[in-house]
């Protein structure tokens, strides 16, 4: 069964008053939905807030829910919908409002800008951002797919066309450096 | 490979260390958890790993961590929902078929007779239009209804006083004490609440506002929907609770538990009373006072709301005596003798203010 068929019949559980079926939908969506998040304001504790919120309506509007064939894409179009709400309500003149309620102008961030802009010391942002700089580009795009998408070696190994061995050594050797440099 | 010898890079770079971390993997995070707990020495070694991971997931978080949160987020509203329709407040029952029944011209009328009915005392009842003030005076729990329709739960000597053309050309109100609001959606008008220390912007919903001027403190707890909270005078500074989150703003001049000036203002997680999994920031609608290792002098604070009379103090030592525990329907000369029991003072009622010494 793909992750899609079993969300949909999570999806069915949720609108039957199913607890479980819902934590799992949970449990199956959560990390696709923050990195998604992420991925238009690099604000985690705004995203995760807004995740816990949109799984707490869906909760308490189980029996209006109607059958949906893509949960994923239901799911993001919600969590994109409640964003804009909340950013709108944090600053309503931030350009990035305008720039997100514009569907064709949305900007995804890059990896570098996601993980610099989360961390909330100003000091440790130059840190990662000069560190980030030392690493090559092959470097920084394994550990994108290993740490920020979540991708065993495995898998990695296979979309970058390498040996699991040389990916991981890849990995190993840029974490070294990035624990020196981020001491 | 032999995880003992394990460095912070050999952590990091081992997948089910990663899974362990976001809690994404039971037997990860089982094995995880165990090995830490049989490696007390790797401590540091692990704590720079999980740092490590969490910088380059961008906080992605704990997914069961997470899952709690919410969990606990149900839990509360599921029983708010049971406290609050379990609650005898008629008043709100009636008007709410009258209001159904009839439609909104007559939900109107209601109020105001709802109005008239909760403040037997009062010769005038002020029509919806110009200020209006409503008190709850000595009673322990008083329920009205609003001109818009939402339903405010008034704790002991509180005070709203809403403002001019409410209902009609916006819904501000102004709190000195603690109540439970349940706020109708209201169409073009937001409903804000303002208080001596925060105002409060919110968007239909179910929330407490603990605003007591004598507290030191002002605690918004929020249980559905969503709220923005801004200190007095900032309103650029918002801070958006969701459910189960309450922001806490300490009085400038607040002299009770005062933390550094660095953090006057602070967003955390409603505390949850370990035995009955209640919420404690409304055990007051559930009739009953919980004491949570709180200094006499909070805790005298709070015996005088909840029982409407003035406590003072005669010595500086006593007021921080700590306790816990919890009073049900008791008095207040009840409470304290409890108290007494486990560390001892001494108190007397002198005319209409009780005296607590050594």
């Amino acid at each position: 069964m793909t992750e899609e068929e079993q969300n949909r019949i999570y999806w069915q559980g949720l609108r039957d008053g199913d607890k479980e079926s819902f934590f799992s939908l949970y449990n199956n969506t959560y990390f696709h939905l923050v990195r998604w998040g992420l991925k238009v304001t690099a604000n985690d504790e705004l995203v995760k807030d807004c995740v816990t919120q949109l799984f707490f309506q869906l909760w308490d509007r189980r029996h209006k829910l109607n059958p949906v064939t893509n949960v994923k894409a239901y799911l993001f179009t919600a969590l994109r919908r409640m964003l804009i709400d909340q950013l709108g309500l944090h600053s309503r003149v931030d350009a990035a409002i305008t720039q997100l309620a514009d569907e064709e102008a949305l900007n995804e961030l890059s990896y570098e800008e996601i993980i610099v802009r989360v961390q909330r010391d100003e000091e440790m942002k130059q840190k990662l951002h000069r560190a980030m700089e030392q690493l090559t580009p092959r470097q920084i795009e394994l550990i994108q797919l290993v740490f920020f998408e979540g991708l065993t070696y495995e898998e990695v190994a296979a979309r970058t066309s390498q040996s699991i061995k040389t990916a991981y050594n890849t990995i190993y050797n840029a974490i070294q450096l990035l624990r020196k440099l981020l001491k | 490979m032999d995880k003992s010898s394990y460095t912070t890079e050999d952590l990091v770079c081992d997948g089910s260390f990663r899974n362990y971390c976001a809690g994404s993997d039971k037997a990860a995070v089982q094995f995880w958890q165990a090995w830490i707990r049989d490696h007390p020495e790797k401590a540091d070694e692990v704590r720079e790993a999980q740092r490590l991971v969490s910088i380059l997931n961008a906080r992605q978080g704990n997914v069961q961590e997470q899952l709690e949160q919410l969990k606990d987020g149900i839990a509360r509203y599921d029983l708010l929902k049971t406290t609050i329709a379990g609650q005898p407040i008629p008043t709100k029952r009636r008007i709410a078929r009258w209001k159904y029944a009839t439609g909104i011209a007559a939900a109107v009328l209601a109020v105001v007779v709802a109005v008239w009915l909760m403040m037997p005392g009062r010769k005038t009842v002020s029509v919806p239009s110009m200020v209006q003030v409503i008190q709850s005076g000595n009673a322990p729990r008083k329920t009205i209804v609003l001109p818009d329709g939402s339903v405010v739960t008034l704790h002991s000597n509180t005070k709203l006083t809403l403002a001019e053309g409410f209902g009609h050309t916006g819904r501000e109100l102004t709190l000195s004490g603690e109540a439970l609001f349940d706020i109708a959606h209201g169409g073009q008008h937001p409903f804000i609440v303002h208080t001596s220390t925060v105002d409060v912007e919110v968007l239909g919903t179910l929330f407490n506002l603990n605003a007591y001027p004598q507290a030191g403190y002002t605690e918004t707890s929020l249980f559905r929907g969503k709220i923005a909270v801004s200190l007095k005078g900032h309103p650029e500074q918002k801070m958006i609770l969701t459910p189960s989150q309450k922001s806490v703003a300490f009085n400038q001049d607040g002299r009770i538990d005062r933390p550094a000036a660095d953090s006057v203002w602070k967003r955390r997680s409603l505390t949850v009373d370990p035995v009955d999994h209640k919420a404690k920031e409304i055990a007051w609608v559930r009739s009953r006072i919980k004491i949570e290792d709180e200094p006499l002098e909070v805790i005298a604070a709070r015996l005088q709301t909840w029982y409407g009379i003035p406590i003072v103090f005669t010595d500086n030592e006593t007021k921080g005596y700590r306790y816990s525990g919890t009073f049900e329907s008791e008095t207040v000369v009840k409470a304290l003798e409890a108290l007494q029991l486990s560390y001892p003072f001494n108190f007397r009622v002198e005319k209409d203010t009780i005296v607590i010494g050594k």
